[in-house]
């Protein structure tokens, strides 16, 4: 199973959004993913520990891990788009 | 008839917040129209995350409370009102009896004001309407007059959507997201002080030229971004403070740790029984306004990562704590929000383009102000917390809680002052205030922007 990690300003509002539009896609795809929630300022150091990270702002951090801005899935302009390329990640 | 439907509400408020919150979400959530069973398990979540938060509280209050107080006797220093975290300040705001008409008001007003094209914030984040919500519930609370609290929180939508339309192109430019604004007035609120006082520094010679570059901030400083680290030394720090010997004072150290990071996530259950009501609103309102190029109102977690950002709240976290000390007159022991201290600078951090020194200061300043306005509004906040059954008081003496969000934020301190003041003077006030920040961004920099642009054109041709 896949582990991705959601990371927003301050680990609770929009990653809670982002992770359970993420879980539900994934879901009707009938992939098994798991997430987990954090603050940005903790990517750096837990990031590495996953195999795909989401963060809904700007992240200027440095992890190995690939990332993918999930903006889109807040305003819900290109969502589709983000959606197909976490999920490129978790197959 | 009437007389049936107010004892089935007194019977609601009665029953208390862990049964009213279910009913209450479940009738927002009709309301946007999610399905009954939907709907209702919304509103369960939210009345579970209530249970976590209000068990949280009081075991942060048996512990804090009489440490504090203890420090209070010990050094001589008066800082008796409990920072208990803008979570703390959601969750009795969503459990006030009023919440369902404030949220509908709210969503109309957005509604009306994108109508008569007076905004272009489409604001569906119904999470954070709390922030707005609270100014309203504390105003209905000291006034007995609902219209009054509506009135409160109607002007408080007005504003926060007006300021996010008026900060979105220095948003835009400085964090790079397009096509969105922030009303969160958590975030925006800071601006309220921060514009005037900018335009200030920008006109005292020299300010602008000092230019500080702050590396391996983030390495040195980093723990405090950490909500383990800090709670853990902050309660230790109030305990050695409040004369608790050695082991006393660590074992207050891991239970403040543990209050900082299980009331995030209390919260989250929150965020995450709101979240279909957001969605279904959001759904309608993009339909309804398809044709139209709007920003999209978003929370502004989306900009707190920004290194800027970090680098500034990392450095004001322990200013601030200092700041508590110092002040005269501050009773509020800043806590469990100095975690979202990059909400209120990030949009400071934005307007200044990242200037270190000015950051600074602005940032303090603003704190202060927070500082003042909760110690001010706290004995409200306290009675309308014991209101929906969370006591903090402990025995020895009267404990007051507060945060750094609802009134303490400025802009929503004034826009409750203004409610709760004598109103033939303070509600004329504050529509000239307003008055003046709309003529500012609407007329005069608008055209002092042509000006410029048209000189530059014209400077443009004279050099051909």
């Amino acid at each position: 199973m896949k582990r991705v990690l959601v990371a927003c300003g301050n680990g609770i509002a929009t990653s809670t959004v982002v992770a359970s539009k993420i879980k539900e896609y994934a879901e009707n795809e009938r992939i098994n993913i798991k997430t987990e929630q954090c603050k940005l300022m903790e990517v750096p150091g837990k990031g590495d520990d996953y195999d795909l990270v989401v963060t809904t702002g700007q992240f200027g951090g440095q992890v190995k891990t690939p990332v993918v801005g999930g903006l889109s899935l807040l305003t819900g302009v290109g969502k589709e788009e983000t959606l197909k390329e976490i999920l490129s990640y978790l197959k | 008839m009437w007389d049936a439907i107010m004892s089935g509400f007194d019977w609601i408020i009665g029953a208390g917040p862990t049964v009213m919150l279910p009913i209450v979400i479940t009738v927002i959530g009709l309301f946007f129209g999610l399905k009954l069973g939907k709907a209702f398990k919304s509103g369960l979540t939210l009345g579970i995350g209530f249970a976590g938060i209000r068990l949280l509280l009081d075991y942060m209050a048996s512990n804090l409370g009489p440490a504090s107080q203890a420090m209070v006797d010990n050094i001589g220093i008066n800082l008796d009102v409990l920072d208990v975290g803008w979570g703390s300040i959601a969750a009795v705001t969503w459990s006030s009896p009023i919440i369902v008409f404030i949220v509908i008001s709210i969503f109309a007003v957005n509604i009306l004001m994108l109508l008569t094209r007076t905004t272009n914030t489409l604001d569906v984040d119904i999470w954070n309407y709390h922030h707005m919500a609270i100014v309203g519930i504390m105003v209905h609370y000291v006034t007995k007059n609902i219209w009054l609290g509506i009135g409160a929180s109607v002007v408080m939508a007005i504003t926060t959507f007006k300021i996010a339309d008026w900060s979105q192109p220095m948003i835009e430019k400085f964090f790079g997201i397009p096509g969105v604004s922030l009303p969160t007035v958590s975030a925006t609120s800071t601006l309220v002080l921060a514009w005037p006082l900018n335009w200030l520094l920008d006109r005292i010679p020299g300010i602008k030229k000092i230019n500080i570059t702050l590396k391996d901030v983030q390495k040195y400083l980093g723990f405090f971004g950490d909500q383990m680290v800090l709670g853990l030394i902050l309660g230790s720090a109030i305990g050695l403070l409040g004369g608790y010997d050695v082991t006393t004072s660590l074992q207050l150290g891991v239970s403040m740790a543990a209050v900082l990071v299980i009331i995030p996530k209390m919260t989250s259950l929150f965020v995450e029984g709101l979240m279909p009501i957001s969605e279904a609103a959001q759904n309608w309102s993009q339909k309804k306004f398809k044709d139209r190029k709007l920003f999209i109102g978003l929370d502004a977690a989306v900009v707190v990562g920004n290194q800027d950002v970090i680098t500034t709240a990392l450095i004001l976290i322990p200013l601030t704590i200092g700041l508590a000390f110092i002040l005269p007159g501050n009773r509020m022991l800043p806590f469990a929000d100095l975690a979202i201290i990059p909400f209120r600078i990030a949009l400071i951090v934005a307007l200044t383009r990242g200037n270190f020194f000015k950051n600074i200061i602005l940032g303090l300043a603003t704190s202060a102000a927070i500082l003042y306005a909760g110690t001010i509004t706290a004995p409200i906040l306290t009675d309308l917390a014991g209101s929906v059954g969370i006591e903090v008081a402990v025995a020895g003496g009267a404990l007051l809680i507060s945060s750094f969000s609802a009134t303490s934020l400025t802009h929503s301190f004034l826009v409750f002052f203004a409610f709760v003041g004598p109103l033939l003077v303070t509600l004329p006030t504050m529509i000239v205030i307003i008055g003046i920040f709309w003529y500012y961004f609407e007329v005069m920099k608008p055209k002092s922007k042509q000006v410029r642009e048209q000189r530059e054109l014209e400077m443009g041709e004279q050099s051909t």
